[in-house]
């Protein structure tokens, strides 16, 4: 007990130092598990192989310039529909978050339209835009979108009346009220909408790319289906978790805290 | 000189639920003179914070008029600064930032801006506090940043709807004799709005009382300044004076 209890509180002395590790630690057993099962021979290696297949699976498809090049081509997929979702849903979340007339107009439209989700968009845009770009930015901007603009819609609506109300009395039109108040006000909750977008769109991404793509990670893994790899597949959906991490935890999050903790906004 | 005129003021409100029009204020008429400081008493319900948003140009008035110096309102402006009572600071915003964004608005330069606000925290003892954000101070902290942040947009006439009823009771007092010492020394017009007794009568040169969307009556208050709690509070004068307003608004 007292061992157990001594050795806890060292762990969360050296997670407080060294956060990545708190972040690490617990796939230890998760690793050892997967170790366990491929080593008791309970599956043929070709059908389940273990880390070190996968780590050397890693560096070899790395060495050879395909990872990096898969990975540059998502990840451009990704940032440049979720600029493209954010250029569009900012916008719209604020008019449909300060005009009563806007909202009423569009919000069956936007619920409807959420509804039908990338995935089912696929066919006809196949049929519109074929296998390639176009087709694949559609989808993500698409996912990026709905959560941008709810997220733009609730955050305007947050904004304290009182605030607006006192901009409008120091002397700012109703321009810069918008810029001053109505933005930063809702600067959060858009965060939080391109936070949840990016994840979103990130997993349709890849279901996209086994679809219709030529290059990225998703084709990557659905290619090595095709020649029996089951390595470089379990590379893929381990780079998908990875990478994520990444960008969720230690630039999405950050933001996100940092613009609502440090406001008040967000009582944290 | 009189800055602010209200003529037959009079707003109805539609409720859209009871589908009815519901008059908040019938028929007010009320003359503020420049640099005069006037509080507006009345119970919960007769239309003090409806009088305020009108004359603020928030929200539309059904009937009568608001002139500012012989000329209609019209919507929101700075020369009608306002003192919320949920403080209303812009919590993206450092305090200084805070009190510099009614010059920044008329486009004053940064540094400039940050001279006015610095001299206007310093009025109100806040000058360590410039640098901080609003969440970070205590509420009563707040409304001195709220309060200099009006003046410091040096408007023509500052309207306060219970600007001090959220703090606690000691706190209230120190804002209470702030607040009447800036007054003397900018000689601001202010419209002070509370359901206070002791407030409206140890603030203002004259206490206005409603009753239901109507004025009761109007009291001179002719107390000395400058006026601090410890003196008032025994004073025979500010005990008549509060008494008579009291029975006002308690029969109103
Ligand atoms: N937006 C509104 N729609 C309908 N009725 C309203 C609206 N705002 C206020 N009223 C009604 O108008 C009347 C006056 O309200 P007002 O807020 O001006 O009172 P008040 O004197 O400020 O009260 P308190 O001391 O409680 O703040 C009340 O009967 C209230 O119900
Ligand atoms: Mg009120």
């Amino acid at each position: 007990m007292n061992i157990l209890l001594r050795s806890w509180s060292a762990y969360t002395r050296a997670t407080a130092r060294w956060p990545g590790l708190a972040a690490l630690v617990p796939f230890i057993p998760v690793i050892a598990l997967w170790v366990a099962v491929t080593e008791s021979g309970m599956f043929p290696r070709a059908f389940l192989p273990g880390p070190v297949e996968v780590v050397k699976a890693f560096f070899s498809l790395t060495y050879r310039g395909i990872l990096p090049d898969y990975l540059q081509d998502s990840l451009v997929r990704l940032f440049t529909g979720a600029a493209l979702g954010m250029a569009i849903g900012i916008p719209l979340g604020i008019l449909i978050g300060t005009s009563k007339w806007a909202h009423r107009v569009s919000w069956p439209i936007l619920l409807f339209f959420q509804a039908i989700g990338d995935i089912a968009w696929l066919p006809i845009l196949l049929i519109w835009f074929g296998f390639g770009l176009t087709t694949m930015t559609f989808v993500i901007v698409y996912t990026v979108l709905f959560p941008v603009v709810l997220n733009t819609v609730l955050g305007v609506e947050s904004v304290p009346r009182d605030l607006a109300r006192a901009a409008r009395s120091l002397g700012a039109s109703p321009a810069r009220v918008l810029w001053e108040v109505t933005l930063p006000g809702a600067l959060p909750n858009i965060i939080t909408g391109l936070r949840n977008g990016l994840g979103y769109g990130w997993r349709a991404l890849i279901a996209v790319e086994m679809i219709v793509g030529t290059s990225g990670i998703g084709f990557m893994m659905f290619d090595a289906r095709r020649s029996g790899s089951v390595v470089e597949i379990l590379l893929g959906m381990i780079i998908l978790g990875l990478l994520w991490y990444i960008v969720d935890a230690w630039i999405l999050a950050p933001i996100e805290r940092a613009t609502g903790q440090r406001w008040g906004l967000v009582t944290s | 000189m009189k800055t602010l005129e209200l003529r037959n003021l009079k707003k109805t409100y539609f409720d859209p639920y009871a589908g009815s029009h519901v008059t908040a204020v019938h028929d007010v008429s009320l003359e503020v003179q420049q640099g005069d400081f006037v509080s507006v008493v009345g119970p919960s319900g007769c239309g003090k914070t409806t009088i305020l948003n009108m004359v603020a140009g928030f929200i539309p008035h059904s009937g009568g008029e608001i002139l500012l110096n012989g000329k209609a309102i019209n919507g929101p402006g700075p020369e009608r600064g306002v003192v919320f009572q949920s403080f209303a600071l812009f919590p993206w915003k450092t305090v200084l930032d805070n009190v510099g964004f009614g010059p920044k608005m008329r486009g004053v330069p940064k540094a400039e801006r940050d001279r006015i606000a610095h001299e206007y925290l310093a009025l109100a003892g806040l000058s360590h506090a410039a640098s901080r954000y609003p969440n970070e101070l205590s509420g009563g902290m707040q409304q001195r940043v709220g309060v200099v942040r009006a003046l410091a947009n040096h408007p023509e006439v500052l309207l306060m709807d219970e600007p001090f009823a959220s703090v606690d009771a000691q706190t209230r007092m120190t804002l209470q004799e702030e607040l009447t010492r800036i007054w003397q020394e900018r000689r601001p017009t202010v419209i002070f709005i509370t359901h206070d007794v002791a407030e409206a009568v140890f603030l203002a040169n004259r206490v206005v009382v409603l009753s239901k969307g109507r004025v009761l009556d109007q009291i001179e208050v002719a107390l000395p300044r400058p006026r601090v709690w410890d003196d008032l509070i025994e004073d025979e004068t500010f005990k008549r004076l509060s008494a008579q307003v009291l029975h006002m608004v308690r029969s109103a």
